[in-house]
C-alpha cells in the first residue's frame, strides 16, 4: 500500500502549490497517464514485447468515443459512453490480434520497427479517412455523466458556479478504473501466468523448453496492454473533450515509455510513479516558462527534458526508481533479456 | 503510361534521399548492432547545418552570383557544412552517449537512440524554431531540351536541381563505394562489419573503424537531408518522417549490407513515388505504403534481399 501513500503524498503536496480546480483535472490526466504506462508495463515489463504504437492503441480508444458516442461524430450514432467503452475494449484487443499475429514472432528490434510503422499506418487512415473520423478537423466529445457533475456541485459547493468540482467525475472514475487495473496486475504478476511472461522476457528458449507456448502467452500480454492503452483513450477523450489525429503522433508513444522505463520496468508501482512524473515533466516547463516570462518554445523544452530523461535512465539507473522487488524467480530474470 | 515514366523519374529522385539515409543506418545497425532511431534527426541536423552554411557562405562571396545548375554556389558550400556539421554531431554524440554505453545491449542502444533522436530536435527547435524554413533557391521549371529529348516517352520533366541531386548522390555512392573496395580503411570496415571479433583478434583496431562509420554514416545523411530540404521543405520533423522509409530500405535491401541499402532505397523509393499507380490507394497514402512494403518484408524475408551481412 506504499503505492497509495506516495500518490496520497503528492495529491496534498500540490494542494499547497496549485488551486483545487488545477489539481483535480491534472490528476485525472495523470490518471490516464498511469493507465498508459500499466499497460505498456505488461507488454514491455512483462513479457518484454517492444511495442511502439502505444499512441494508436489509444487512438483507437479516444476514436471509439469520438465516433459512437459524441453529437459531432461523422457516423452520427451517439450511443452511450458504455457502448464506446466496449468498442474501444473489442476494437483494441481485435486489433492487436492483427498486429499481433504477424510480428510477435519478429526479433524484439524488428517488433520495435514494424509495430512504429503499424501505428503510423493507423494515424494516417485516422487522418486521411474524412468521411469516418472528421480527419484534422477532430471531434468534440460531451462530458462524460454530466448529471453526476451537477450533483456534486450541488453537495459540495452549493454557492459556487459549476467551477470547483470541474474534471471531478473524470477524477474519480479514472482513479477507480486505475486502483481495479493495479490490484488486477499486481495479483497477475505474482500469478503462474506472470511467472511464465517473465520466463519468457528473460530467457525465451528455456520457456520453450519448459513446454510453454510463448507465442500465444505473448499474444495475450500484447491484447492485455493494448485494452488498457484503449481504456486510457477512451479516458483522454472525456477529459479533454476533443480528439485529433495529432495524438497519435509516435511522440506520445514515447512519453509512455519514459514514464515506464523511469518507473522500473517490470514494475506496477513504477508505472504509477512514471506515469505522475511523466504529468510533472508535462506540467512544469510551461508553468515555469510563464513564471520566468521566457520566450521559448513549450513543445521543445518538453522534448529535450524527455529525450534526455531517456538518455540519463538508460545510461545511470536503467533498473527504473522503483524497480520490481526480488521474486520467485532467478536473480538474471529481472534484468530482463539483455543477454541475447 | 507518360504518368509512370514521370512518376520513375520522381521516384528516382526521392531515391537518392533515401539511399545517402540508408547507407548510413545500414553501417550503424550492422556494426554497433542496434536499430538507430536517432538517425532520421540526423539528417534534420545535416539540413539545418546546410541551411546555416548556405547562409554564412551567401554572406561571404560577393553578391553571391556565381550559379551551378541554377543553384548558387553558397548552397553546395552549405552541403559540404551541413556534412562536416553531421558528422561532428555524430562524433559528439559517440563518444558522450554511446561510449560510455557500450557494454549495452541493443534494446538499450535501441531505447537511448530515441533519446538523442528527440534531444537533436529539441536543439533544433529551440536554435530555429518550430516553422518550416527553406533554402534559398529560386523556383526552377522543367528542362526543356530532357523534356523534349524523352518525348517518345511522354515527356520527363525535371528540373536542373533534380539532376544535381542525381549527380551528387552518384558521385557520393561511388565514392563510398571505392573506399570499401579499394582502401584499408574500407577492408577494415567490411571486416568489422562481417565479423566484429574475428576483425578484433586479427588486429584491427575496431575503435578507429567504428569513428569512421559514424563520420561516414553521419555526413552522407546530412547529404540526403540537405537534399530533401532542396526538394521539399527544411523542417524539424523532415528527418523523422522520413526515418521509416529509410528504415524499410535498410531492412529490404539487408542489414549490414551497403550496396543491399543503395538497392533498397531505389525500391522503396519509387513504391513511395508510384503510390498514385496503385489502384483504390490516394496518394496520401504514400508512406504507408512504405511502411507496409516494410512489414511485408519484415514477414516474408527478414535477412533482406542482399542476405544480412552478420
Amino acid at each position: 500500500m506504499g503505492v497509495v501513500v506516495v500518490v496520497g503524498l503528492s495529491i496534498l503536496v500540490s494542494l499547497f502549490i496549485f488551486e483545487l480546480s488545477f489539481i483535480v483535472p491534472t490528476y485525472a490526466v495523470a490518471g490516464m497517464w498511469i493507465l498508459l504506462a500499466l499497460g505498456l508495463n505488461v507488454q514491455w515489463g512483462y513479457a518484454g514485447l517492444i511495442n511502439f504504437s502505444v499512441a494508436a492503441f489509444w487512438g483507437i480508444g479516444m476514436y471509439s468515443v469520438a465516433l459512437l458516442s459524441a453529437p459531432g461524430s461523422p457516423l452520427g450514432f451517439e450511443f452511450n459512453p458504455g457502448v464506446a467503452l466496449v468498442a474501444a475494449i473489442v476494437v483494441s484487443a481485435l486489433t492487436a490480434l492483427i498486429i499481433g499475429i504477424p510480428t510477435l514472432r519478429l526479433r524484439a528490434d524488428y517488433l520495435a520497427i514494424a509495430s512504429i510503422g503499424f501505428a503510423e499506418i493507423i494515424r494516417e487512415l485516422v487522418s486521411n479517412e474524412r468521411e469516418l473520423t472528421a480527419g484534422t478537423q477532430g471531434v468534440s466529445i460531451p462530458a462524460l455523466l454530466p448529471e453526476l457533475a451537477t450533483s456534486l456541485d450541488a453537495v459540495f459547493a452549493p454557492d459556487a458556479p459549476a467551477f470547483p468540482y470541474r474534471g471531478l467525475v473524470d477524477f474519480l472514475l479514472v482513479a477507480i478504473t486505475v486502483f481495479v487495473v493495479y490490484l488486477f496486475l499486481r495479483r497477475l504478476h505474482i500469478s503462474p501466468w506472470g511467472r511464465v511472461l517473465r520466463t519468457i522476457r528473460s530467457d525465451e528458449d528455456l520457456a520453450k523448453a519448459l513446454g510453454k507456448n510463448t507465442y500465444w502467452l505473448k499474444m495475450q500480454a500484447f491484447v492485455l496492454g493494448s485494452v488498457l492503452m484503449a481504456i486510457a483513450g477512451f479516458f483522454y477523450a472525456y477529459q479533454f473533450r476533443f480528439v485529433l489525429p495529432e495524438t497519435l503522433e509516435p511522440i506520445n508513444t514515447f512519453y509512455v515509455w519514459v514514464a515506464v522505463i523511469l518507473g522500473g520496468t517490470g514494475s506496477n508501482r513504477g508505472a504509477i510513479l512514471g506515469g505522475l512524473t511523466l504529468v510533472a515533466v508535462r506540467v512544469f516547463p510551461s508553468f515555469f516558462i510563464n513564471f520566468l516570462a521566457l520566450d521559448v518554445n513549450v513543445g521543445a523544452v518538453r522534448l529535450l527534458i524527455v529525450g534526455l530523461l531517456i538518455i540519463g535512465i538508460v545510461r545511470f539507473r536503467p533498473q527504473g526508481i522503483l524497480p520490481p522487488r526480488s521474486e520467485l524467480i532467478w536473480p538474471a530474470a529481472r534484468d530482463g533479456g539483455e543477454k541475447q | 503510361m507518360a504518368n509512370i515514366v514521370q512518376m520513375l523519374a520522381d521516384g528516382l529522385i526521392f531515391s537518392c534521399i533515401i539511399v545517402l539515409g540508408a547507407i548510413g543506418l545500414s553501417l550503424i545497425y550492422s556494426i554497433a548492432d542496434f536499430a538507430n532511431f536517432a538517425h532520421g534527426d540526423l539528417m534534420t541536423v545535416g539540413a539545418f547545418g546546410g541551411l546555416v552554411g548556405a547562409t554564412e557562405f551567401a554572406k561571404l562571396l560577393p553578391g553571391d552570383s556565381i550559379v551551378f545548375f541554377e543553384l548558387p554556389i553558397s548552397l553546395y558550400f552549405g552541403l559540404l557544412f551541413g556534412m562536416a556539421a553531421a558528422a561532428a554531431v555524430t562524433l559528439v554524440t559517440e563518444r558522450l552517449i554511446y561510449r560510455p554505453l557500450k557494454d549495452a545491449g541493443s534494446i538499450e542502444l535501441l531505447i537511448t537512440s530515441i533519446g538523442i533522436a528527440l534531444a537533436y530536435r529539441a536543439i533544433i527547435q529551440l536554435s530555429f524554431g518550430a516553422d518550416q524554413e527553406r533554402y534559398e533557391i529560386a523556383s526552377q521549371g522543367r528542362i526543356d531540351w530532357f523534356f523534349e529529348a524523352t518525348q517518345s516517352l511522354g515527356g520527363i520533366a525535371l528540373t536542373q536541381r533534380d539532376f544535381v541531386i542525381l549527380v551528387v548522390t552518384i558521385l557520393l555512392v561511388v565514392g563510398l563505394h571505392t573506399l570499401l573496395q579499394y582502401t584499408t580503411l574500407g577492408r577494415k570496415m567490411r571486416a568489422t562489419a562481417d565479423n566484429p571479433s574475428l576483425a578484433r583478434v586479427s588486429g584491427i583496431r575496431t575503435r578507429e573503424v567504428v569513428l569512421a562509420m559514424w563520420i561516414i554514416g553521419g555526413a552522407l545523411a546530412a547529404a540526403g537531408g540537405v537534399f530533401l530540404g532542396i526538394d521539399t521543405l527544411v523542417r524539424p520533423r523532415m528527418g523523422f518522417d522520413l526515418l521509416l522509409v529509410v528504415f524499410a530500405a535498410v531492412i529490404l535491401g539487408g542489414i549490414g549490407s551497403v550496396y543491399g541499402a543503395m538497392l533498397g532505397g531505389l525500391v522503396i523509393g519509387m513504391a513511395h513515388e508510384l503510390t498514385p499507380a496503385i489502384p483504390f490507394v490516394p496518394v496520401e497514402y504514400a508512406p504507408a505504403v512504405a511502411f507496409a512494403l516494410m512489414i511485408i518484408i519484415l514477414l516474408v524475408r527478414p535477412q533482406g534481399i542482399m542476405g544480412e551481412a552478420t
